[in-house]
C-alpha cells in the first residue's frame, strides 16, 4: 500500500472517529429472561425518564457520546431537562436515579445481571448475554 | 440547643449514617443534595419582602436569607421493596437564621408494580410542585409564586400514604393519598398545627402535557399567638364572644383545592395552578388564588415570565362592629385580622444551565399590593408598593 493511500485511510478513520455514534446504531437492551420482545422509542422513554418502573434502567455516564445520543433521538430531551426530570424524583424521595456505568461493556454485563434491567448499548457490542427489543433508527 | 450546632448534627448523623450502611454489607447507599446560593434585593426600604413564612425579609441592601437553601439526602435501599430516604433541609424560615430542619424521614414498601405504601415524615401534597419547591435546580423559577404557596403553610406531616401509579397506554396516572398530623412553626413563637391533615394528589401525564388535581382537609389551630389571643381576649370583655368565635382559630375545618398543568412541548414550557382555599374561621381567610408562567427554551438558554394573583372570598370587613365611640380601636383590629394579604406579581427571568448539574437564575419580580402591604412585613405605615424584587442565585445538585 503507498503511503498516500494509508495517509489517506488514517484520515478518513480519524474523520469518522471524529463522530462514531453518527455511525454507530443504538440498541435498547433487557435481561433475555424478560417477556418483553419489541418495543416502541416512546414505551422505552418511559424507563429512563421515571415515568415507569416497570424495568430498572441503566444509564452510562453524564456527557457521554451514547448517552447524549439517546437522550436527543429517544428521550427527545437534553441532558439538564433530564437531569431536571430525575432530580424532581430523587428528592421527592419517589425514585432513585439510574446507576451509571462507563462502556457499553459494562451496560451490557449490569443488564445481564439483573432480570428487570433495561439499558442501551452500540449495535456492535451485543452477545448473547442480552436481548435486544429496539433498535434507534 | 443552639440552631447551628443543631445543623450541624443532623448533617453529622445523616452523613454517619451513609458511610455507617455503606460499610457494611447490607442495602445499597446513595447520598445526593441539592442548593441554591442567591442574593435578593427590592427598589424599597419601605417594606421587607419575603418567602412565605419567614420572620425576616429583604429591602435594598442584597441578602442571601431569602432564596437560599442546602439539603441532603440519604436513601438506603435493603432490597427490591424496602427502603428508607431521610431529608435534611437548612434555609432562613420562621427564624431568621439558617435552621435545619428534617424535611422527611420515612420507610417506603413497594407492594408491587402499582402500589407503594410509605411510613414516617413526608411532603405534604399541598401543591403541585410540593415535594421539589425547595429543589431550585427542578424548577423554571427562581422561587414558587407566593400568590398560590403562601395559602397554606408547612412541607411535611408525619403520617402514612399510599401512592398508586399505572400507565394505561400512554397515559401514566398516579394517585398519592396521605394521612397524618403537621405542626409548622410561625415566625414569633408561635405554631399551626394540622391534625389531622389528609391530602390527596393525582397527576395524569400523557407525552409533553401533565394534569394535576389536589385536595387537601385539615382541621388545624394557630398555638401560641399572643395578638390573636390578646384581640380574643378582649373581645369576650366587651362582651363580643360571637366575633371572637369566628376569629379563633382552635380545630377550625379547612380545606385547599386545586388545579394545576405542566406542559412541556418542543421548546415552550407552561406551568400553572388555580387554587381555593376555604376555612371556617375568618382570619384563616377564604381565598382564590392563581399563575401562570411560561417559558420558551433556547438550547441552555430558558427566558420565561409569570403572573400571579389572588382574591379574597370572605368580607374583607366585619360587618356590625361600632367604627366610632370607644370601640372603633377594638373594630379596626378586628378588620385588620380578616383582611388576605392581596397583591398581584408580574415576574421575568432567564434560566442558563451553564454546567451539567447546576444553573443560574435571574429574575425580576414586579409586585403590586392591593387594599394594604400585600405580602410584605414589616411595612412602614402609608406603603403602597408596587415594588421591584431583584434576585440572581445558582441551583445546584448533587
Amino acid at each position: 500500500m503507498t503511503t498516500t493511500i494509508r495517509v489517506t485511510l488514517l484520515a478518513a478513520a480519524l474523520w469518522f472517529g471524529a463522530a462514531p455514534f453518527c455511525a454507530a446504531e443504538i440498541v435498547v437492551i433487557v435481561n433475555p429472561k424478560n417477556q418483553a420482545s419489541r418495543m416502541f422509542s416512546e414505551q422505552a422513554a418511559q424507563f429512563f425518564i421515571g415515568k415507569s418502573t416497570l424495568f430498572t434502567p441503566v444509564e452510562h455516564n453524564e456527557g457521554s457520546a451514547i448517552r447524549n445520543e439517546f437522550n436527543t433521538k429517544v428521550l427527545g430531551k437534553d441532558s439538564a431537562q433530564v437531569k431536571s426530570i430525575w432530580s424532581k424524583l430523587v428528592f421527592t424521595g419517589k425514585g432513585t436515579a439510574p446507576k451509571e456505568y462507563a462502556s457499553s461493556a459494562e451496560v451490557k454485563k449490569a443488564v445481564a445481571g439483573d432480570v428487570s434491567a433495561i439499558g442501551y448499548i452500540e449495535k456492535s457490542a451485543v452477545d448473547d448475554s442480552v436481548k435486544v427489543i429496539l433498535t434507534v433508527p | 440547643m443552639n440552631q447551628s450546632l443543631r445543623s450541624c448534627l443532623l448533617f453529622a448523623l445523616l452523613s454517619a449514617f451513609g458511610a455507617m450502611c455503606q460499610a457494611a454489607d447490607g442495602p445499597t447507599m446513595t447520598i445526593s443534595g441539592f442548593g441554591t446560593a442567591a442574593l435578593t434585593s427590592t427598589d424599597t426600604d419601605d417594606a421587607e419582602y419575603i418567602r412565605p413564612n419567614q420572620a425576616r425579609g429583604v429591602g435594598k441592601s442584597p441578602r442571601t436569607g431569602v432564596d437560599s437553601n442546602f439539603g441532603l439526602q440519604v436513601t438506603a435501599k435493603f432490597n427490591n421493596s424496602f427502603s428508607a430516604t431521610a431529608q435534611g433541609l437548612v434555609r432562613k424560615n420562621a427564624n431568621d437564621y439558617y435552621g435545619a430542619e428534617m424535611a422527611w424521614a420515612f420507610l417506603k414498601y413497594k407492594m408491587n408494580d402499582d402500589f407503594t405504601f410509605r411510613a414516617g415524615r413526608m411532603g405534604t401534597p399541598v401543591y403541585m410542585i410540593s415535594d421539589f419547591r425547595n429543589v431550585g435546580y427542578a424548577n423554571t423559577m427562581i422561587r414558587p409564586p407566593s400568590e398560590v404557596y403562601r395559602q397554606v403553610n408547612g412541607g411535611f406531616f408525619d403520617g402514612v400514604d399510599v401512592v398508586y401509579q399505572h400507565s394505561f397506554g400512554d397515559t401514566t396516572l398516579t394517585a398519592q393519598f396521605g394521612v397524618g398530623n403537621a405542626k409548622t412553626k410561625t415566625p414569633g413563637n408561635s405554631y399551626v398545627e394540622f391534625k389531622p391533615v389528609t391530602a390527596l394528589h393525582v397527576l395524569v401525564e400523557n407525552g409533553p402535557v401533565t394534569v394535576r388535581f389536589g385536595r387537601a382537609d385539615a382541621k388545624f389551630s394557630v398555638v401560641n399567638n399572643t395578638a390573636l389571643n390578646g384581640l380574643l381576649a378582649t373581645l369576650r370583655t366587651v362582651g363580643l364572644p360571637q366575633v371572637a368565635e369566628d376569629l379563633k382559630v382552635v380545630d377550625v375545618d379547612g380545606s385547599f383545592t386545586s388545579l394545576g398543568t405542566m406542559i412541556d412541548y418542543k421548546n415552550f414550557l407552561v406551568q400553572a395552578e388555580y387554587a381555593v382555599r376555604k376555612t371556617e374561621s375568618r382570619v384563616v381567610m377564604d381565598t382564590t388564588s392563581y399563575y401562570a408562567m411560561f417559558g420558551y427554551r433556547m438550547g441552555k438558554v430558558t427566558p420565561y415570565y409569570y403572573y400571579g394573583n389572588i382574591k379574597q372570598d370572605s368580607p374583607r370587613t366585619y360587618a356590625g362592629l361600632p367604627t366610632t365611640g370607644p370601640l372603633a380601636g377594638l373594630t379596626a383590629g378586628v378588620n385588620s385580622v380578616v383582611k388576605a394579604a392581596l397583591q398581584s406579581t408580574n415576574a421575568i427571568g432567564v434560566r442558563w444551565d451553564f454546567h451539567k448539574s447546576a444553573a443560574l437564575k435571574v429574575q425580576i419580580d414586579h409586585v403590586k399590593p392591593k387594599d394594604g402591604a400585600g405580602a410584605f412585613i414589616n411595612a412602614k405605615p402609608g406603603f403602597t408598593g408596587p415594588v421591584n424584587v431583584y434576585a440572581v442565585g445558582i441551583d445546584f445538585v448533587f
